[in-house]
């Protein structure tokens, strides 16, 4: 869950001002992975954490910091534009927010149009959450004419949408256009839809889903209008800071939209008092509020020591992810370099401690090796197919059924571990005989999780003697005292099956497989099974595995 | 070079007649002709005799053979039927005509006009009626008879077993015919009888039967042996559910409730619900503004109902959380191996489930060279000599760090992730100390360490794979002391 970014060299060194050998070199350690080095460009990962870093513009501004070639805060100046945009109310309930920008004297190659597409893409994904958070769209500002308008619409209001060159009605952009089937349940249930205007009331978009054509922005535009629409103020915001700035670093000049009387963007950093005492402690270093305000400003913070263990930081307007003084601090760890951290073992005390269940299930695999069974380690996801049909069994009432399954074959979680081992008999059909196998992990009754253990052996002689037998011996070793009733489980042969009983309780069953079950499973010799719940094993902690 | 007693004793029977036939032979020693032929074979490895195979082919009549050399082939009996011109249909009525016309056409001794039969007077008996009367002419008219199955063809050996002059020299010298004894007896152990008697010698060239130990999957060794390396470093093991409400895999480890892993493509959601736990007011508060801390929170709302679903645990840490919540005294210090569950189709690299280890330490004091610390001593005990540290990025720690290690031929692997709780996450229970946390993959090592290419193989045995992986291999680790 990361987005992938390519950076293309020429730009990237442009922008930065330092060869790709280094950057690449360094970047890692900045928090990022080298997906694919290509001949014009590299792919790399950037944490969600980070859409400020999806773009060359804000690689190569943090990378500057990184590599020691620009410190400290950059500066963004924002003038007033004189346009404003207004705010239709009944899109209160439906998509309130908006953010807007203009950029200016832009002149964008193809490189930093890559850039700016890919910061556009990346930021609906990570941001946006698939646009139904935050939805971007660029106008070229000389098509139209402000003030501009956000409202809530009618459904068959119809302009011209991107890449058509007919008027259709927003209805029909949902149900034909490529963008419009994608994002569709975004706004389908709305009686009115988010539209934005200019004061010809021609149509610059329909946020979350498609610009209109009249506004396309091509190598030739130079005066750019964004928006940003969504349904959380602060990522909306977030959106606006890092198009904007990645638009200055770019070239442009950003002025303000006067949106309902506030003016956006400011692209102003905010404060934050930290404590380097603090941030000593949790890293285990000893740095002067000096030494951290330098460190600091190598992530492109502004950072001064202001008194005591006191640094005031400022953090840019681009940094979505400084929500707490330790995401300062980490960022304080990255630009001393993790590289450079002494290890240390923590000097706590404490007695080591086996958990009871894992430890009889321990004692379970020793047995079952012991006896001569090879352990398998099934899934513990299966179908009701495989644990019930083709065992014969009813579907037990605390199956728990997973809501959205990927396919037929794992629709439920596991409530006993006999079907798989039969299944795994089946997928081992071409193997040497005799088969003996078993294993213990954990299933689940309704939402309550425990643990059980099954064993199989497969071969022409194997008989209902021979898991009396093993059941036997595993009660005898786990010391649970056990009695023995006729069973009635359809997966077994009448009069060749039991069940083991402990306080009334049935907690295991055990004898020789139904044939039909044998041949649902396609094996070709007879089976002895024994499958025990370990609950029923002294010492096992009972209230365990409920949430 | 120690003969068997029946060795001997086929020896010294030639060493009186020099050569024979095994039936011969079979008589003098007193055993069967197979058996004599067999130990004849052993003598003539080691050179002491000389054992000549001859194969004789004959020749038998099947039953319906014997009947046609008596009453001549169907073709020649329907030909007699063949006077001038004679209508098909007529012909046909005849028991052999169904062999007897093709056969007679094939071999050219009539046509068919018109469906009307006549002898075209090339009718001498061929070589295989000829063959017929007599098997031993063998050639062209034996192979055809047996092809038409009414001769059959035998292979019969025979040997000729010789003595050789290595052979005389040995039975020279003595031959010791006293019994030997296969296997010995509680008597023979007992009395002491065992002193006297010749136990037979077993050959180190005939390989024993391939037995198969009923043994733990390699897999589970694996998670066994990283289970022994943290509880010798102190940690105490916890135990939880598969199911978990969103509350604790989510909301209590600060996931924002509109994070991508919170939806239904990535996580397996279940229809029921769990009320959300006392105190759970805390964490929401957290997330929306941040409550008494620094941070400011997610923003935006915080819904219960969203908390109180069901999922298939997506990591275990959802219960070092709960156990922390249960013990906020310092030290903590605790680790679970357990299944987690990620919405994925599967294949090769994907799984929708797999073990995940996952392990904190709460104390006061602890920071995050202690950490680094911690994970290079697991990783190092582990087998992996080589860790380095990079950062990285989770939605419940700060700082994080992926910690990697150096695997031969395959450089730097990411091996799970780490990072200190952010104060988010323990806030809300009153846990005053840093807690570490880390989780690893732990199919990754296995895969390393058995050289798997395919994840499935992990979890869908091939008992072939746990029958020829050893138990103990060069590759694993030094355990404890042997570094």
């Amino acid at each position: 869950m990361m987005a992938v970014i390519s950076l293309y060299y020429r730009y990237l060194e442009r922008m930065t001002g330092a060869g790709r050998g280094e950057i690449i070199q360094r970047l890692p350690m900045f928090g990022s992975d080298i997906e694919r080095v290509e001949e014009d460009h590299v792919d790399v990962e950037f944490f969600p954490s980070r859409p400020d870093l999806f773009s060359v513009e804000g690689v190569a501004r943090a990378m500057r910091g990184f590599l020691g070639l620009e410190t400290g805060l950059p500066e963004y100046r924002v003038t007033p534009s004189g346009i404003s945009f207004s705010i239709d109310p009944g899109l209160a309930c439906i998509r309130p927010y908006l953010g807007t920008a203009v950029i200016r004297g832009i002149s964008l190659d193809e490189e930093a149009i890559l850039s700016l597409m890919g910061l556009q893409e990346a930021l609906h994904w990570a941001l946006g959450r698939g646009r139904s958070k935050v939805a971007i769209g660029i106008h070229d500002l000389d098509r139209v004419t402000p003030p501009f308008r956000y409202i809530a619409e009618e459904r068959t209001r119809t302009f011209i949408p991107l890449d058509y060159d007919r008027e259709m009605t927003m209805e029909e952009i949902l149900e034909e256009h490529p963008k419009g089937r994608a994002y569709a349940d975004i706004v389908k249930n709305f009686p009115r839809f988010p539209l934005i205007v200019d004061a010809r009331d021609q149509v610059l978009s329909f946020p979350p889903i498609i610009n209109g054509e009249l506004t396309r922005v091509t190598g030739e535009s130079r005066n750019l209008l964004l928006d940003t629409t969504g349904t959380d103020e602060r990522a909306v915001m977030t959106a606006v800071n890092i198009l904007c700035t990645a638009l200055a670093d770019a070239g442009g000049r950003i002025e303000s939209v006067d949106v309902s009387g506030s003016h956006i963007p400011t692209l102003a950093p905010s404060t934050r008092l930290v404590s380097c005492a603090e941030c000593n402690s949790l890293l285990g270093v000893d740095f002067t509020p000096e030494e951290l305000s330098l460190l600091l400003e190598k992530m492109r913070f502004s950072a001064e020591p202001a008194g005591g263990d006191k640094v005031r930081v400022g953090v840019p307007c681009f940094r979505a992810d400084i929500m707490h003084d330790w995401d300062i601090f980490e960022d304080a760890a990255i630009a001393y370099g993790y590289e450079h951290f002494r290890t240390e073992i923590p000097p706590t005390f404490t007695i080591g401690r086996a958990h009871p269940v894992i430890t009889i299930a321990s004692a379970v695999r020793s047995l079952g090796s012991g006896l001569g069974y090879q352990e398998v380690i099934p899934f513990t996801l299966t179908s009701e197919r495989v644990m019930y049909g083709k065992m014969q069994r009813p579907v037990n009432p605390a199956t728990l059924c997973v809501l959205h399954p990927i396919t037929e074959e794992n629709t439920m979680v596991r409530t006993g571990i006999l079907p798989l081992l039969i299944e795994t008999l089946q997928f081992n059909r071409h193997r040497e005989l005799p088969q003996r196998l078993f294993a213990v992990g954990d299933v689940v009754a309704g939402l309550a999780t425990f643990q059980k253990a099954a064993f199989v052996s497969l071969h022409p002689a194997a008989d209902f003697s021979e898991a009396y037998a093993v059941a036997d011996a595993l009660c005898r070793e786990l010391s649970i005292p056990y009695g023995t009733e006729g069973s009635e489980d359809p997966a077994f042969i009448e009069g060749r099956r039991g069940d083991l009983m402990k306080n009334g309780r049935v907690v295991g069953t055990f004898g020789e497989i139904h044939p039909a079950v044998l041949n649902a499973f396609e094996l070709e010799h007879p089976v002895a099974a024994v499958e025990l719940d370990l609950t029923a094993v002294p010492g096992y902690p009972s209230g365990l595995g409920t949430p | 070079m120690e003969l068997s007693l029946n060795e001997k004793r086929l020896l010294k029977a030639l060493e009186q007649v020099k050569s024979g036939d095994p039936d011969t032979l079979a008589a003098r020693v007193g055993a069967s002709r197979d058996q004599v032929v067999q130990y004849a074979m052993l003598l003539s490895d080691r050179g002491l005799a000389r054992v000549e195979k001859t194969a004789d082919i004959t020749y038998t009549l099947t039953a319906e053979g014997t009947l046609y050399a008596r009453e001549g082939l169907p073709e020649r009996q329907l030909l007699a039927r063949v006077e001038g011109r004679v209508p098909m249909a007529e012909l046909t009525k005849h028991p052999l005509s169904r062999i007897g016309i093709g056969q007679m056409r094939k071999k050219g001794w009539i046509t068919i006009r018109d469906g009307v039969v006549e002898r075209t007077g090339k009718d001498a008996p061929g070589p295989d009626e000829l063959a017929l009367r007599d098997l031993s002419l063998g050639g062209e008219g034996v192979r055809e008879l047996i092809k038409r199955g009414l001769a059959n063809e035998e292979e019969s050996v025979s040997y000729r077993i010789a003595i050789t002059p290595a052979g005389e020299q040995a039975a020279g010298e003595g031959l010791d015919l006293s019994e030997e004894v296969g296997t010995l007896s509680r008597e023979q152990i007992l009395s002491g009888q065992w002193k006297d008697l010749r136990l037979r010698r077993y050959s180190l060239g005939t390989l024993p039967k391939k037995v198969y130990p009923g043994k733990i999957h390699p897999y589970q060794r694996i998670l066994d042996e990283m289970r022994q390396i943290l509880l010798e470093m102190g940690f105490a093991e916890i135990y939880g559910g598969l199911a978990q409400s969103s509350f604790w895999n989510f909301d209590a480890l600060f996931q924002p409730q509109d994070h991508p892993a919170r939806e239904m493509q990535d996580t397996f959601f279940l229809k029921e619900t769990v009320p959300v736990p006392p105190g759970f007011e805390r964490v929401r508060d957290m997330h929306v503004h941040g409550g008494t801390t620094s941070s400011t929170g997610w923003g935006g709302g915080w819904s219960a109902e969203k908390a109180e679903q069901c999922v298939l645990r997506t990591h275990t840490t959802s219960l070092s959380i709960q156990h922390l919540v249960s013990h906020p005294e310092p030290p903590v210090k605790v680790f679970c191996i357990g299944r987690v569950y990620r919405r994925e189709s599967i294949d090769s690299t994907h799984l929708a489930e797999f073990e995940q280890l996952e392990g904190i330490v709460m104390d006061k004091d602890v920071t995050f060279r202690h950490l680094l610390g911690f994970l290079k001593e697991f990783y190092g005990r582990m087998g992996f000599e080589g860790v380095r540290f990079r950062p990285g990025y989770f939605p419940y720690t700060e700082p994080s760090v992926e910690p990697e290690v150096y695997v031969d031929g395959l450089g730097w692997v990411e091996m799970g992730g780490a990072g200190i709780f952010r104060e988010e996450v323990r806030a809300p229970w009153g846990v005053r100390y840093p807690v570490l946390a880390w989780g690893l993959g732990v199919s990754r090592v296995a895969m390393l360490r058995l050289g798997l290419k395919d994840l499935r193989l992990l979890y869908r045995t091939d008992i072939d794979l746990v029958r020829e992986t050893p138990s103990w291999h060069p590759a694993s680790p030094p355990g404890p002391g042997g570094e």
